[in-house]
């Protein structure tokens, strides 16, 4: 079987335990729990007549208090780089994360979920800044791990990249 | 059990010899939570087997062959990862692969209390600086809110107005577009260069107050009509008093003031240099330009070149120097300007 390594890669509270939950177990929780270190998940999904193991990393949301650590990072087949809709600081940090994972990961398949769509109206993000995104020639994605909302595509996406 | 033992017991870390890439043997405590990663026969028995449960540990172990199989002195650390048990409870570990002096060591800990607290002080860092954050873009967009309304108000004082005269939509849109550009070039600050683009439109706003057989005479003012004339300035200072809104402020120094000259012989006040308010000193640079350019009912353009030539000839005297060079620094975004908005396309009495 097909193994793929897929990192949740973002600031912190954006939504990455959230996605990763709802894509996993199917479940959605109100309630902002940190991630400290790295949990791992696995999902198998079917793409054509092949399985293919997900390996969902869900890493602890790089801010000011813990840096990215980068050697979690090593074999990633792919990586969902995850804004927060309505938080403008969150779009500035997924730029910075993708600038550093173009040096060591060039080859790593990249989607961008812009997450919190179910609130879109209390947006910061705006179609300006997805145009920067677009511009780099990142797939840009809006989900909810609310709603579900193309959560399930973003992950089938990598599975098959 | 040696102190070695009590220490390892304490610390709640399992100490692996490696004996073959994919052999291990305890040689410390023996935990239970290492029954997540290993099979053991007994608890007699020291050799561990991989479980391959944990897709993290899997991972570390497959990157610390490395480590161990490497001739040299080497060590590789995993970083704190979690466990999730069936009752959804979490587990936090970290390990390490040691190589050192022929002796090959997997080392790995259970993240206690040290943990917990880290945890909990990182979701409370968290938590304020998500607060933070909300309050910080929630003061942009209350200031953003407020500068719309402001700009608002404006529209409506000039619309209130009315052009009954050559002070045009298209016309006064340039001025707060021209100061606007100016005031940037200055090197004012973003807010304050928006206030002095909504602002400045606002420069003429007291011949509201002044009669149409003066306003709209098409000849030459006599002298009792100039002086009549010569009121809008304070007139519209007063419309625009005593709001405590800087930008307003901004306009009732523009309505003020935008007729004095630089040597002290324009009017109401006959201020001269510094006395008279920068941005007043912008709007009557960029107000006679626009003017001069532009066919009035009582006269044809005059060309760009003699209009420059003018507002070059009357720095020191008319206008400020500093202000003149730098409209002639900016003088084709001014241009610009000028090309963009005209009345043609602009012709509603709104402004904006
Ligand atoms: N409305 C809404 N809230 C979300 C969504 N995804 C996550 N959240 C909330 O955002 C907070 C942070 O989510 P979490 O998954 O812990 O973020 P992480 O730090 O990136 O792992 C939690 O309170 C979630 O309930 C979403 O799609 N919509
Ligand atoms: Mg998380």
């Amino acid at each position: 079987m097909i193994q793929k390594k897929i990192c949740m890669l973002g600031s912190f509270a954006v939504g990455k335990t959230s996605l990763v939950q709802r894509y996993v177990t199917s479940q959605f929780s109100e309630k902002y729990l940190t991630t400290v270190g790295v949990k791992v998940d696995k999902k198998v999904v079917q793409i054509e007549d092949q399985e293919v193991k997900l390996m969902l990393w869900d890493l602890a949301g790089n801010d000011v208090f813990s840096p990215l650590n980068m050697s979690y990072l090593r074999g990633m087949a792919g990586y969902i780089l995850v804004i927060d809709g309505t938080r403008i600081k969150s779009f500035e940090s997924a730029l910075t994360i993708y600038h550093t994972c173009q040096q060591k990961y060039r080859q790593a398949a990249v989607q961008v979920a812009v997450n919190k769509v179910d609130i879109q109206e209390q947006w910061e993000v705006t179609d300006a800044h997805l145009a920067q995104l677009h511009d780099l020639g990142i797939e840009i994605n809006l989900t909810s791990a609310k709603t579900a909302q193309a959560v399930e595509d973003i992950f089938i996406k990598l599975a098959r990249a | 059990m040696d102190i070695a033992a009590q220490v390892f017991a304490h610390l709640e870390m399992a100490v692996i010899k490696v004996i073959e890439p994919s052999a291990f043997e305890l040689a410390g405590p023996s935990f239970w939570w290492l029954e997540r990663f290993f099979f053991q026969t007994s608890p007699s028995n020291a050799t561990l087997t991989p479980l391959e449960t944990s897709p993290f540990f899997d991972d570390f172990l497959e990157q610390s062959q490395s480590v161990w199989r490497s001739p040299e002195q080497h060590s590789l650390t995993s970083g704190p990862w979690i466990e999730v048990d069936d009752a959804g409870r979490e587990w936090p570990f970290d390990a390490q692969a040691i190589h050192d002096h022929g002796q090959r060591l997997l080392l790995i800990t259970h993240l206690g209390a040290s943990y917990a607290e880290r945890v909990e002080i990182l979701q409370s860092s968290r938590e304020r600086l998500l607060d933070n954050e909300r309050l910080e873009a929630e003061v942009s967009r209350r200031t953003q809110q407020l500068k719309e309304r402001e700009e608002e108000v404006a529209n409506r004082l000039l619309a209130a107005g009315g052009y009954r005269d050559q002070e045009t939509g298209a016309h006064v849109k340039r001025i707060g577009l021209y100061s606007a550009a100016m005031a940037k070039a200055l090197g004012w600050p973003p807010l304050r260069i928006d206030d002095l683009r909504v602002a400045a439109p606002m420069h003429d706003l007291g011949k509201i107050g002044i009669p149409d057989r003066v306003l709209l005479k098409p000849g030459r003012l006599d002298e009792d009509e100039f002086e009549i004339m010569k009121t809008h300035a304070e007139l519209g200072a007063r419309i625009l008093s005593d709001t405590g809104i800087p930008m307003i402020e901004m306009a009732r120094h523009i309505a003020w003031s935008h007729h004095e000259k630089w040597n002290g012989m324009g009017y109401p006040r006959q201020l001269q240099q510094d006395e008279i308010p920068i941005e007043a000193r912008i709007v009557s640079v960029v107000d006679v330009y626009d003017a001069m350019i532009h066919k009035r009912v009582y006269k044809q353009p005059i060309a760009e070149s003699e209009t420059l030539h003018f507002i070059r000839t009357s720095a020191n005297t008319h206008f400020d120097p500093r202000i003149v060079e730098a409209f002639l620094d900016i003088y084709d975004t001014i241009k610009a300007i000028k090309d963009r908005v005209q009345e043609h396309e602009n012709d509603q009495p709104s402004p904006f």
